[in-house]
Order: C-alpha cells, then sequence, then structure tokens
C-alpha cells in the first residue's frame, strides 16, 4: 500500500514537473490494516533515491465510524463484551436501535495533499 | 475528476529583510516554488471501483459469484472442493485460487474437471480486484454460471479489498483456538456465511463451536452460521444452501 502511495505521488509530482516533494498529507482510516509505523518505515525506504527523499510524511488517522440506515444513527460502533474473555468487541448492531448498520467511515486510505518545489 | 487547489507561496515575505538576506531569499524563490496540491485520492477507494466493474462484468454474464476467505490451513480449498463435487451437475463453474506462489491447489481443485485459474501475487498477502480483473479476461465468461475465488489466507487484509463477488465466506477452523473470530473483527463483518471447519476435531481441540457461532453472531448479526467437516463433506450442502446455491 505505501508503495501505491509513493508511486502515485510520484506520478502527480511528474506531471507538475515538481523537483522536489516536500511534504505528504495522509488520511488512513482506524479500521484498516495498514500499521502507522510500518507505513513510515516502508515510506522512508521507498523514497530514497527519489525526489520524495527526505519530504515530511503527516499521518492523520481517521476514527472508524458506522451509520444505521433504520434510525439514522451516526457515530461510534457498539461494542459488546464477552463474559468469558472479556474482549470488547465492535459489533454491526446500531447502539441506538438494534439494527445493523454500516461503515461509514475508518476504511480509507487517502492522500490528501502534496507539497512540492516545483 | 480530481480537484486541484494551487497556493503558490512566493519567498515575498523576504522583502522586510536586510538586503543581503532579500538576495537569498530571492535566489530562492525562484529555484522553487511551492505547490499545495490537494488530492483526496483514496486508494482503497480505487480497488472498490474495480470490484464495481468486475461485479457488473459478472452480471452482464449471468455468473454468480462467491469469494472465500479464511485463516492459512482453514479448509478453503477443500471447501471448494467439496461445493464443485457437489454442485457441478447443475452449474458451470470456475474457480480463481489466489496463493503467493505454486500451483498446487489450483491443480487440486482442476482435479474434479472445473476450469480453474491460479492466481500468483507473488508476494501481496491478499487478492484484490485487479488481480480478478485480469484473471477473467483468461476465461470464457460465458460458459460459465458459477465462480468461485479463494483469497489468501489471510483474516487481516482481504476485508479491506472486496473483489467483485456477490457473497462472501469466512472459513474458520475449531483447530484455530477460541479467540479467532474476536480477534479479527472486521473480516467476520464482511462475511455473509461463516463455515465452522474441521468439526471432526473439536472433541480432540476442546473447542466449542457454539462460543465462535456467539461471536460470530455478536459482531455480524446478519451472518449465517454454518458447521463443516470439508474432509467428508457434512455441511458442505447448508453452506451451499447458505448462498443461495
Amino acid at each position: 500500500m505505501t508503495s501505491q502511495i509513493v508511486q502515485n505521488v510520484l506520478a502527480e509530482a511528474e506531471k507538475r514537473k515538481a523537483k522536489k516533494v516536500t511534504e505528504v498529507h495522509l488520511v488512513i482510516g482506524k479500521l484498516t490494516f495498514l500499521g502507522l509505523e510500518q507505513v513510515r518505515f516502508a515510506y522512508e525506504v521507498l523514497t530514497k533515491s527519489t525526489i520524495m527523499e527526505g519530504s515530511k510524511l503527516i499521518i492523520e488517522e481517521q476514527e472508524g465510524a458506522v451509520k444505521c440506515g433504520n434510525c439514522g444513527y451516526e457515530g461510534n460502533f457498539k461494542y459488546e463484551d464477552d463474559p468469558l474473555y472479556h474482549v470488547p468487541v465492535p459489533t454491526l448492531k446500531c447502539p441506538q436501535c438494534g439494527n445493523v448498520v454500516s461503515i461509514a467511515s475508518g476504511k480509507e486510505c487517502t492522500i490528501k495533499t502534496i507539497k512540492m518545489l516545483i | 475528476m480530481k480537484k486541484h487547489h494551487l497556493l503558490l507561496i512566493h519567498s515575498a515575505k523576504g522583502l522586510s529583510k536586510s538586503l543581503s538576506s532579500i538576495k537569498k531569499e530571492v535566489v530562492k524563490a525562484e529555484e522553487g516554488e511551492v505547490f499545495d496540491v490537494e488530492l483526496a485520492e483514496d486508494l482503497l477507494k480505487a480497488n472498490q471501483r474495480l470490484a464495481e466493474e468486475n461485479k457488473q462484468l459478472l452480471h452482464s454474464n449471468g455468473i454468480k459469484t462467491i469469494d472465500i476467505m479464511g485463516a492459512i490451513g482453514s479448509g478453503k480449498t477443500s471447501l471448494i472442493e467439496k461445493m464443485v463435487q457437489q454442485l457441478k451437475k447443475n452449474y458451470r463453474i470456475a474457480v480463481f485460487k489466489g496463493d503467493l506462489t505454486t500451483t498446487i491447489d489450483a491443480e487440486l481443485i482442476a482435479r474434479h474437471g472445473v476450469e480453474t485459474i491460479a492466481i500468483n501475487t507473488g508476494k501481496e498477502c491478499h487478492l484484490d480486484a485487479n488481480l480478478v480483473k485480469k484473471a477473467l479476461m483468461k476465461i470464457d465468461l460465458s460458459s460459465v454460471d458459477l465462480l468461485f475465488i479463494e483469497n489468501v489466507g489471510n483474516l487481516i487484509c482481504p476485508a479491506e479489498f472486496p473483489l467483485g463477488s456477490d457473497r462472501r465466506v469466512v472459513v474458520v477452523s475449531v483447530t484455530e483456538g477460541p479467540y479467532m473470530v474476536v480477534k479479527h473483527p472486521f473480516i467476520f463483518m464482511e462475511a455473509d456465511v461463516v463455515a465452522i471447519n474441521k468439526m471432526d476435531l473439536a472433541e480432540a481441540m476442546g473447542a466449542d463451536p457454539k462460543r465462535l457461532e456467539r461471536d460470530v453472531k455478536t459482531i455480524n448479526p446478519k451472518a449465517t452460521v454454518v458447521t463443516t467437516n470439508c474432509r467428508t463433506g457434512e455441511g458442505v450442502g447448508d453452506v451451499a444452501k447458505a448462498l443461495g446455491l
């Protein structure tokens, strides 16, 4: 995924014939499998010897949220605690009306802005 | 279309400083104008768009598609083998088998007389819509009405990458321990059907399939849970029924 991010930024920079990319602002959803430390590490490795080398990487975490088609609830998951394992698990139940919800945010990996020197 | 906001920032603030530094700053400004590009490009959405395209292509050819996910060794291939055996008299089946390397599993499935395409991801730990799109170009879509896609063994990443299927199945086996479902809620949220497999080993493992079922239903009330033994084929008919086959 980080490789795709780097490719996309380089493509944008190429379009504008940029000499250097100075900053990349990402928004990564909390529900994605992407580990921020791993993304940072991969970013450093993948940008070496490119015009992105040394650029500042800002990662904004997007909270996970659900939406209920029945009552209109929008917000955090309803968590349930298993009595035996004591593990709070997120569920697809609406905390307001109990119907099944859909995931509205937290699954994105977005390149928000790029700062570059032309 | 992407919206671009271009902000040209010249070092005009340098004008208030001394002459020598203005010279420096002017040189700097000539060297580089800073462009601030607003992209708002969601890379995961790109896969979702491709998945939708795949779905439309499959539907226009009258093909129903089932995507099978689960941990390594949970029984995905065995489930497909048994479903193929049971359903091939009623459907013209094709199978896409995702793996990092080798065609071992694809060959096992092909033995049942169905067209099987091995998708080797190389190093990616999950299939994506693009790989499925490529595989779709390798088969005669007009000669298929049921497609099974076996994802790479992984309970994490496939949840993020829809492939364009009509239904998603997650296979979890009693040999994986009692916490597998609660540890991976997001993939179970994607599942339409969950197969709790290797039931013949449940007693030996001291496993409680009812607990696993309850965990699934807590996380995802709309999933249908079926217990299976993909060695003998027990329960596979119920999986097929739950998938509308």
